[in-house]
């Protein structure tokens, strides 16, 4: 599988998928480490699918054996249907994962793994482990250029800022955006638990074809870039780390940093330009929300119905206080989970929906097992409908959306001003608060069901309202513009 | 030996956990019957003939009005604000901020919408906000909270019949528009009248048009038996038709507003659907090509959506 390696021009290509690691690269056994067997046995098994053997083959036998093959740990077999069956045998019978890493990169693929199998295996680590990168919301919103924007909006277009491209149109203007600084590999796949579409980008700092860097750049994290769309909103989740922070490196001595940070801002950048179209251009701007968990972003900027309203307002995105106008019962005689879930399936009384109730029915009889209003004293039940007026269903069961972390910076003079002047703002002490944790509103909401955090008197950030991770506070509400 | 060999001493015993698992299906059960009781309690003392009584109720028992169930003036008034909410689609009510560092009193706007299988999706909701205008003594409505799906732009809906004068709507007309309103402040921003029924009129129509795009794609999937787990029973269930050579049609995304095809030839296509439920523009790519024909096919005939599939089976399987 060696390259000719006479011929090396720069090009604008991105970098093949079939572009080949060698196998005995030992982050590539890394990479590949991190998955468990069963997604190993699977991955494997999708690459020797019939539509994708084409891509991915595995060795086989060659025609005219040479007499050293048989003293391999694992001899070449001689069609796909036999190794195909090879993986089947070992997802049958139970054993460790270091067979089947072993059999991938030792046997069947031992010329290679290309750049896009190393992709699906990013991939399906990462919808295994939704947690395993911290993610960045931001938002795409429109520049009008135009000079005399007109007032007059035509009359049946309210639909937002989501702009309209296909993937591959996508990924072609974002190569073409970054293909003069850049070499990069783009796989481009749909989730398969949410509804999202993946954009994972390889960056490589050379213009050559085939890259003469070392094999192991080609399984190093930090040059890898993903992008996540999420289905109708104008959101973008990117796994790079907010740069607003770091000043530009200084004066570099070359004219193009190439660390993987500033490679990084180039394709951040690109983003943007790649969405845009003449007379409609984007930029993203920053939504204040970072966090480790997918599902938390696709609840908090994402196309459902719990984007704008949250921690007290939580119950009007769950419907967790009314029911259907054509249900008869008066809506506070029925139980929230019962509201939130009738809204979801939308058939009551059915009878294939009773194992699902029997399930809810209880998880949620263990709860009110402990909580029950009959036996609690007046003032925990007082608190209870408090924190549940606060917090709405935001950090209970019903909806989870954990965020790892909560920033907050609070503008509040310490002391009410009574001397007028007494100093400028740079006196003021400013005060920054960092919560973290696996989910800080449901711990915020547990200390206030302890009575420790008064339900009454906090202020609505720590309910989750304002659906951010970073903030800043002044008298108790969040400064709209991030000072 | 061998049964403690199979039953650790931690594990629970079988008959137990059969019986366990039988106790909680039979509360299941009491649970699933106290529902329908309350259920048909309720539909009971809403029913019209019970609350005419309760409201004129013959001379014999006028003095029963006065110790009347609590349940039953409950049950009237639900019944009542349900008419609203099926008659008119959207109601207002009052909300109350419980934060403690706003304080404010909310008016809320739910907004129903009836689906095709007869049902009321999740109800909507926008919660507006009062809020003093800068340098002025009026108060004006400003949208704190919603539950609308994002593709549908509060924040354009918001800026054209809810202005607030001096806003930072995320848009970039808008300095342009406060420079234009210093220039000439008799035609800017303020003079402007907010017009909180236009905004809900616009609202509804647009979740309305959603609502009815998603069900005319469904409705087109049923007619090609694709949806295999439809909600509708199967005896009310469209008869397929089978010779369109269609074999893939799904919305591309949540908004329903495009729509991919998939024929068995090869080819595929994509068209767009109007909020009125027209076929707006079609595009059919095959190996050679435009399939002109078909996207004239797709767009003809009135362009409704419902007759999509009838207008490409009286065109048969064309050959491109």
């Amino acid at each position: 599988m060696a390259r000719l390696k006479s011929v090396r021009a720069p090009t604008t290509a991105s970098l093949p998928n079939n572009l080949r690691i060698p196998s005995s690269t030992p982050s590539l056994a890394k990479t590949l480490g991190k998955l468990s067997r069963q997604a190993l046995l699977e991955l494997a098994l999708t690459w020797l699918d019939d539509r994708n053997i084409a891509s991915f083959p595995p060795y086989l036998q060659p025609d005219e054996t040479n007499g050293d093959e048989d003293t391999l740990p694992y001899p070449a077999a001689e069609t796909v249907e036999e190794v195909r069956q090879a993986y089947e045998g070992l997802q049958d019978r139970k054993g460790g994962k270091r067979e089947v890493l072993e059999r991938i990169l030792e046997g069947d693929w031992r010329h290679g793994i290309s750049l896009r199998q190393l992709a699906m295996a990013d991939l399906r680590y990462m919808d295994d482990h939704p947690a395993s990168l911290r993610w960045t919301a931001l938002e795409l919103s429109r520049i009008d250029a135009r000079k005399n924007a007109t007032e007059k909006v035509t009359p049946d277009d309210w639909s937002g800022n989501v702009p309209r491209t296909q993937a591959s149109t996508f990924v072609k203007a974002l190569q073409h955006e970054i293909a003069p600084l850049v070499k990069a590999h783009y796989h481009l796949a749909r989730s398969s638990t949410l509804p999202l579409t993946l954009l994972r980008i390889f960056i490589i700092d050379s213009p050559y074809q085939s890259p003469r860097q070392t094999p192991e750049v080609f399984a190093d994290s930090s040059r890898v870039v993903y992008v996540a769309f999420p289905d109708s909103c104008p959101f973008v989740y990117t796994s790079i780390t907010a740069t607003t922070g770091s000043k530009p490196a200084g004066p570099t001595t070359s004219s193009v940093a190439t660390d993987p940070r500033s490679l990084q801002r180039l394709v951040r950048d690109a983003i943007p330009k790649a969405l845009s179209r003449p007379q409609e251009r984007y930029t993203l701007k920053p939504t204040s929300l970072a966090a480790k968990n997918l599902p938390t972003l696709l609840a908090l900027r994402g196309p459902g119905r719990s984007t704008a309203a949250n921690g007290a307002f939580s119950i009007f995105a769950d419907s967790a206080i009314e029911g259907s106008p054509l249900d008869p019962r008066p809506a506070n005689t029925v139980s929230a989970e019962e509201h939130v879930r009738s809204g979801k399936t939308m058939i009551e009384d059915k009878e294939n929906e009773i194992s699902a109730e029997q399930s809810i029915e209880s998880s949620t009889k263990r709860k009110s097992a402990d909580s029950n209003p009959s036996i609690m004293s007046p003032t925990s039940k007082k608190r209870r409908l408090a924190v549940d007026s606060r917090f709405g269903t935001a950090g209970g069961s019903l909806a989870p959306a954990p965020l790892d972390r909560l920033d907050v910076r609070l503008l509040d003079q310490p002391v009410p001003d009574d001397e007028e002047d007494y100093g400028s703002s740079s006196t003021l002490p400013a005060v920054s608060l960092t919560f973290t944790g696996s989910d800080v509103i449901g711990g915020i909401r547990k200390l206030a069901e302890l009575g420790i955090v008064d339900p009454e008197r906090m202020p609505s950030w720590m309910t989750g309202e304002e659906g951010v991770s970073m903030a800043v506070v002044r008298g108790g509400n969040r400064l709209r513009k991030d000072v | 030996m061998n049964q403690s060999a199979r039953y650790p001493p931690g594990s629970p015993d079988p008959e137990e956990e059969e019986q366990d698992s039988a106790i909680a299906s039979i509360r299941a059960e009491i649970q699933k019957l106290q529902r329908r009781k309350r259920t048909f309690t309720s539909s009971l003392l809403s029913a019209t003939s019970v609350q005419k009584l309760l409201r004129k109720p013959p001379a014999a028992l006028t003095s029963m009005t006065d110790d009347l169930s609590p349940l039953a003036r409950a049950a009237g008034k639900h019944s009542d604000s349900n008419h609203y909410r099926i008659a008119f689609g959207a109601t207002a009510f009052l909300f109350k901020d419980p934060s403690p560092t706003t304080n404010d009193n909310l008016l809320g706007v739910r907004l129903d919408i009836c689906a095709r299988n007869g049902r009321f999706a999740k109800p909507y909701y926008v919660l507006l906000r009062r809020e003093r205008v800068r340098g002025k003594d009026e108060k004006r409505l400003r949208v704190h909270r919603h539950t609308i799906p994002t593709f549908i732009s509060i924040a354009k809906l918001e800026n054209a019949f809810l202005p607030f004068p001096g806003s930072k709507v995320q848009r970039g007309e808008e300095s342009e528009d406060e420079d234009a309103e210093a220039l000439k402040p008799w035609k800017g921003h303020g003079a402007r009248k907010q017009d909180l029924r236009g905004f809900v009129r616009e609202l509804r129509r647009e979740l309305a048009a959603w609502h009815m795009r998603t069900d005319a794609v469904e409705f087109l999937r049923e007619r090609l038996g694709l949806d295999e787990g439809s909600q509708s029973a199967p005896a009310e269930r469209l008869s397929p038709v089978t010779d369109t050579g269609v074999v893939s049609l799904a919305p591309t995304a949540v908004e329903a507003r495009y729509v991919r095809l998939e024929w068995e030839d090869g080819r595929v296509g994509r068209f767009k659907l109007s909020n009125s439920g027209l076929v707006e523009r079609a595009v059919v790519i095959g190996d050679s090509g435009r399939d002109k024909q078909t996207e004239d096919t797709m767009t003809g005939g009135g362009g409704k959506v419902e007759g999509l599939l009838d207008r490409l089976r009286e065109r048969g399987p064309s050959t491109v």
